[in-house]
Formats: structure tokens, C-alpha cells, sequence
């Protein structure tokens, strides 16, 4: 089982009577109070919220920045430590709080070790897991008016505890009345309107930047985004790419993706079947063998490439809660809230890019210029074009590779995350871009799993296969 | 000359509540007159003055039956973990009996609901607001024994429960799901500030 907020309390006490009073009150109350703040649904309170984290870390760097003129090297890696984490729970405090876009902001920097401290991250991972549960009094009365019955009624059993929490709802487990055990996901009540108000006060704060030519393709960028998260509000609609899901893999594949029960969903309540399994964290306490680690590694990827080349869909939310390790070796897939099928326009550069990765540089480029929207004739910034040959280069190394990648080398992600920075410092104006935040997001995302896995994987095989049996042609 | 018996009279004002509710769902509460209302209850127009002074005391009345049956139904269930959870109980019922009297709630809440109002502009309305506010205490002292508690504190717990009313009332969301936020949101603002005087 993943770390509890009262173990993550336990476990920080030390630090904290280390720490001292804060302006903010003490480590303990500050996540006392996480555990019963409501998530405000109005937009001057969540801008305010947004405005307040930005103080708050910028202000635990600079505590640091000052004091640390003054100390040992090892008394500023104390520092260091220290500022790390008053800015994780902060950022915890906050994102918990707000929910909705906020929180998932939170599960995607958690995504990403070795970008933000390790203390960051540990803290922002418990978002994966923990989230301010509704009281069994609202999600009754939410369930009555979703499926018409209150819970006890709906089902043979129903356990008021929820057993997971996500960002947009919690995950209870059930019984129904044929006796099959489910898991019965609950989203917050109005949740939509708070991922709807996150974006505009995002959108306002980018505004304020005066980010001139980049703005328009990152405004493009954010709408994707808002229209794909606000999607996954619609858990019909999640049923929907589940159900296709579950369908691309056979029994030998060892990837189990659960039944949807349709009589017992709406488009706020999902019913499916439950899965038993341990997630990421649980399945690396019991210090899994190498050969266990690359297996389960491999069937991430094969997961995810199965999706991309059968289904022609990007799966874009691959963090350590959406996956189950099974005492049997199969790996348990959850939650397809965020899939997003590819356009024909998107589906063409796939294409091109799946010549590339096999090809030479010429068509490297042509899929470059295919993603920049560049037509016939029209030159390319060689800045840019730089820019992205350094990218693709990254992200299809290990697809390149003969034999084993191995996804444990901290520099490979370090390396991309660099190449993202250098992107975004590009600012490239190009319709394609926001398509781009979703691939990175599942890349990296993969990646962050797989090196956490410290997964040895043969991408190569596995994407081979995969666009093989998909009927894409010979390799 | 004959004397209208007590039950002769209760029956009488059920046929006249039947009727106004049929009456109130149908044509809606702008367009239901008191004649129609007297018609179905099969009565003189006038004889219905001799029970309710106006259409709006008949929603008022209305609306009281529907919240008192809502709160014996709560009472009957077990109690949550929290307070602030059976205080969500509650008025979670009360709203779920008010669906059907949905449509003429502000009226109701203008005349005899609002902090505003007086009592003795509107007795059934007092009557209302004793009725909810004992069912309250009742569910505080049965989670967080804090003695009497101040004017002051009632005051902001009517102020916040009729705003949730209120809100309700004219909530578009889909099965009205703003309105738990909503309601989540208040009452975790007011037990906090049971616990938290300050």
C-alpha cells in the first residue's frame, strides 16, 4: 500500500521540528488541513490559490539562496533539502486544494524525476494516490442522482471507503448483485467547472508573461489540453476508449484491461471490474529481480504501442496510479481517461516518422517539416530545424537501438527534458505543437515509470511487432 | 347553520395542496391562479382565502410539508462519521424533497425564508426555520456537545443555508451537482467555524 498522509507526517517530523515555525504554520497542520479543505469552486479564489504557490516556492529558493551564502557544503545540501521540501508540501497543500487541472499539473511534474528534487517529487506522488476524499454523505447523494439508486442499493455491497483517490474522483470497491467484485469510480461533484476555471486563470498568468509570437501556439497548446482534461470528465466517454482498450489485447499478451459493467456507469460514475496488483512504489519495496522489472517494463511500452499502432490512440496519462503489478506477471492497465485519437494530419506524421526512425536524415527532416506544417518550398529556421533533429534524435534512441535500452540511466531523461526547454525556448509556431504536449506527456511519462522500474526494454522488437501486426507493412 | 368539523377542514386544505401542487406543475407558478386552485380542489374561489391568504402562502405551505417529511426520513437513518457529514445528510434530503417545489422555491425564499424577513411577516416561516434549526442542533449535539451556541452562529447558518436554497433553486448544472459542491463547501466553512470561534 502506498504511504498514507499520516505516515507521510510521521515520516517528515523530524525535518519539521528541525524546521520551526513558517509563516504558513507547521508541516502538520498544513496537511491536517489538506485532508479537510474543500475545493473551492470559484475562479478569484483558485486564482488567488495559483498566485499563492507561485509565492511560496519562489520564496523557499530564495530562503535558501540567502542562507546558503553562509554555510558548508554539506550544511547547504541540508538547506537545500530543506527548501525542497517546504516547497513540496506547499505545492501539495495547493494542488490538493485546488483539484481538478491543478492536480493533474501536480501527477505530471511527479512524472518527472531528476527535473524537480527527489523530495518534490516523493511528495507530489502521494497526488497519484491521496486526494481530499468526499464524505460517504455527498457521494450518496451524488450516486442517487447518477444511477438513481444510492449505493447500498445499486450494489450488493458497497465499501464507504474509497480504496484509491485520483484528481478528478475516488475509486470504491463494490459487489454486485451477481456477485462479481468492481471497482466503482466517483467524480467530484462540478468537478468540470473547476478544470474550466483552472484554465483561465492559467491562461491569464501566461497572458501576463507577454510571451509575443509564442503565444499563439501555446494558447492552441493550453485549449488542447483544457478540451482533453475537461473530456475526461465524461466517464462515458472514458468507458468508451476503455472498452477499445480491453479489446486490443488477448490473454496472452498479460496486459488486463478491466470490463466496463455499462448498466452501472454514467458519465459521472464508471463501474468496472476490480483488479487485484500492487502499484509502482508497493511493487519496488519487495526489491523485484531484474528479470521481473524488464517484463513488466516491456509491457508498458507494448501497452502503449499496441493502443498507438492498433487503435490509433495516444495514451497520455501513463503515471505509477494507472498501472497494476500482478502477482501472476500480468500487468494491470486503468484509467483511459486521457487517450486522445490522432487526426489524419496527425496520423500522416506518425507515419512519416515511423519512416524516419528507420530511415536517414533526409527523412528526418521531411518528418520534421511535416510536424511544423511547413509546405513545399518553404524554408525552415535552421535553429529550429537544429532544434528538433537534437529531439528526435533523443526520443527515438531507444526504438533505434538493437537489443535492450536501458530506461535506469537518469542522463536519458535528464537529456530530454533539456531538448523539451529547448523547444519551448524556440517558441515553434506550428498546428501540430498541440499534439506534441500529448506525445511528450506519455513519453515522458513512460519513461519516468520505466526508469523508476529501472527497466532494461527492447523497444525495437516490441515497436517492430507491434506496427507488424497492425498491419502497417514490412519493417 | 352547519359547522365545518377540524377534519372536514384538514381535508379540505389537503385537497387545496393537491391541487395547487398539480396546478404549480403543470401551468407553473407565474401562470397558476387561485381560481384553478379552487377548481381542482373543488371548492368556491373564495372558500379557498378561508385557508391560504395568497398563492405564495400555499407554496410556503408547500414547501414546509415537504421539508418536515425529509427530516423525519433523516432522523430515522444512522448517523455519519462526521458532523459536518450529517449535516450534509440533511439538507441533502430536504433538497431532494423540494425537487418537485423547485420551480417556486425563490418566491418561497423571498417571503418566508430570508434572513431578511421578520417572523411576524411570516409565522410560517419562523415555524420553518425553528423546525430546520432544532434538526441542526440536534445533529451538532449529537457529534460536538458545545452547550448553547450564539445568535451569531445561527445567524451565519441560516445566512449560508438559505444561499445554498437559493442557489439551488436557480442551479443549471447537470442533476444540479454544483449545488453539493456548494453545499460541501459551506458546511466545511461553518463547522470550521464551530471548532474555530475566532
Amino acid at each position: 500500500m502506498p504511504p498514507n498522509v499520516a505516515e507521510l507526517v510521521e515520516a517528515l517530523s523530524e525535518l519539521e521540528s528541525s524546521e520551526g515555525p513558517t509563516p504558513h504554520g507547521p508541516l502538520r497542520e498544513a496537511l491536517a488541513e489538506l485532508a479537510v479543505r474543500p475545493g473551492p469552486e470559484g475562479a478569484l479564489r483558485r486564482l488567488w490559490a495559483f498566485g499563492g504557490l507561485q509565492a511560496q516556492v519562489a520564496l523557499a529558493y530564495l530562503v535558501y539562496w540567502v542562507r546558503s551564502w553562509s554555510l558548508d557544503a554539506d550544511g547547504r545540501e541540508r538547506e537545500l533539502n530543506e527548501a525542497h521540501l517546504r516547497a513540496a508540501i506547499k505545492m501539495l497543500r495547493t494542488m490538493g486544494y485546488l483539484r481538478g487541472a491543478a492536480t493533474k499539473l501536480g501527477q505530471a511534474l511527479a512524472n518527472l524525476p531528476h527535473v524537480l528534487p527527489d523530495q518534490i517529487v516523493e511528495t507530489l506522488e502521494r497526488l497519484h494516490f491521496e486526494a481530499p476524499p468526499m464524505h460517504f454523505a455527498l457521494l450518496r447523494e451524488h450516486v442517487r442522482n447518477e444511477l438513481g439508486q444510492e449505493p447500498e442499493d445499486a450494489f450488493a455491497t458497497f465499501d464507504q471507503r474509497a480504496f484509491a483517490a485520483a484528481s478528478l474522483g475516488q475509486v470504491h470497491r463494490a459487489t454486485l448483485k451477481s456477485g462479481e467484485d468492481v471497482a466503482v469510480k466517483i467524480q467530484y461533484p462540478a468537478i468540470g467547472r473547476s478544470v474550466r476555471s483552472d484554465f483561465r486563470n492559467l491562461s491569464a498568468f501566461l497572458l501576463a508573461l507577454r510571451l509575443g509570437r509564442g503565444w499563439d501556439p501555446m494558447k492552441a497548446q493550453i485549449e488542447e489540453i483544457r478540451r482533453v482534461i475537461e473530456l475526461e470528465t465524461d466517464y462515458q466517454q472514458e468507458a468508451e476508449w476503455q472498452r477499445r482498450a480491453r479489446a486490443a489485447f488477448r490473454e496472452d499478451d498479460e496486459i488486463v484491461v478491466p470490463r466496463v459493467h455499462d448498466e452501472r456507469s454514467t458519465r459521472r460514475v464508471l463501474t468496472m471490474e476490480y483488479l487485484d496488483g500492487v502499484h509502482l512504489p508497493a511493487f519496488l519495496t519487495g526489491d523485484p529481480p531484474q528479470e521481473l522489472r524488464d517484463h513488466f517494463g516491456s509491457l508498458i511500452v507494448q501497452a502503449g504501442c499496441r493502443l498507438h499502432c492498433a487503435g490509433r490512440l495516444l495514451y497520455a496519462d501513463p503515471h505509477p496510479g494507472n498501472y497494476l503489478f500482478r502477482a501472476d506477471g500480468r500487468l494491470g492497465w486503468l484509467d483511459f481517461g486521457c487517450v486522445r485519437p490522432y487526426t489524419d494530419r496527425e496520423w500522416e506524421c506518425n507515419r512519416l516518422a515511423d519512416l524516419a526512425i528507420r530511415g536517414d536524415d533526409d527523412d528526418m527532416v521531411r518528418a520534421i517539416r511535416a510536424t511544423l506544417g511547413l509546405t513545399e518550398g518553404q524554408e525552415i529556421d535552421p535553429e529550429i530545424l537544429a532544434t528538433n533533429v537534437a529531439f528526435c534524435r533523443w526520443i527515438w534512441r531507444p526504438y533505434q537501438r538493437l537489443g535492450p535500452f536501458d530506461f535506469g540511466d537518469p542522463g536519458y531523461l535528464r537529456e530530454g527534458v533539456e531538448h523539451v526547454v529547448a523547444l519551448g525556448r524556440a517558441r515553434i509556431p506550428s498546428p501540430w505543437l498541440t499534439m506534441n504536449a500529448f506525445i511528450e506527456r506519455w513519453y515522458f511519462g513512460m519513461g519516468a515509470m520505466l526508469y523508476r522500474l529501472r527497466a532494461r526494454v527492447d523497444m525495437r522488437s516490441i515497436w517492430l511487432r507491434e506496427r507488424q501486426a497492425a498491419g502497417w507493412g514490412p519493417p | 347553520m352547519m359547522r365545518v368539523t377540524a377534519e372536514a377542514k384538514l381535508a379540505t386544505k389537503r385537497r387545496i395542496l393537491e391541487a395547487a401542487r398539480d396546478c404549480f406543475s403543470k401551468a407553473g407558478f407565474e401562470a397558476a391562479t387561485t381560481r384553478d386552485i379552487a377548481a381542482g380542489a373543488e371548492i368556491a374561489a373564495g372558500t379557498l382565502f378561508n385557508y391560504f391568504p395568497a398563492k405564495e402562502a400555499i407554496a410556503i405551505a408547500l414547501v414546509a410539508e415537504a421539508l418536515g417529511g425529509a427530516r423525519v426520513k433523516f432522523e430515522s437513518r444512522p448517523r455519519g462519521e462526521s458532523l459536518e457529514e450529517d449535516l450534509f445528510a440533511l439538507i441533502a434530503a430536504e433538497l431532494r424533497a423540494l425537487r418537485p417545489h423547485r420551480g417556486y422555491l425563490r418566491p418561497v425564499l423571498e417571503t418566508a425564508l430570508s434572513p431578511l424577513a421578520r417572523a411576524e411577516a411570516s409565522p410560517e416561516g419562523e415555524a420553518m426555520r425553528v423546525e430546520h434549526l432544532e434538526a441542526v442542533g440536534r445533529v451538532i449535539a449529537d457529534h460536538a456537545p458545545l452547550g448553547p451556541l450564539s445568535a451569531a452562529v445561527w445567524s451565519l447558518y441560516w445566512t449560508l443555508y438559505t444561499g445554498v436554497l437559493a442557489f439551488w433553486a436557480c442551479d443549471k448544472s447537470r442533476q444540479q451537482e454544483d449545488t453539493l459542491a456548494v453545499l460541501d463547501h459551506y458546511l466545511k466553512a461553518f463547522v470550521g467555524s464551530l471548532s474555530n470561534p475566532e
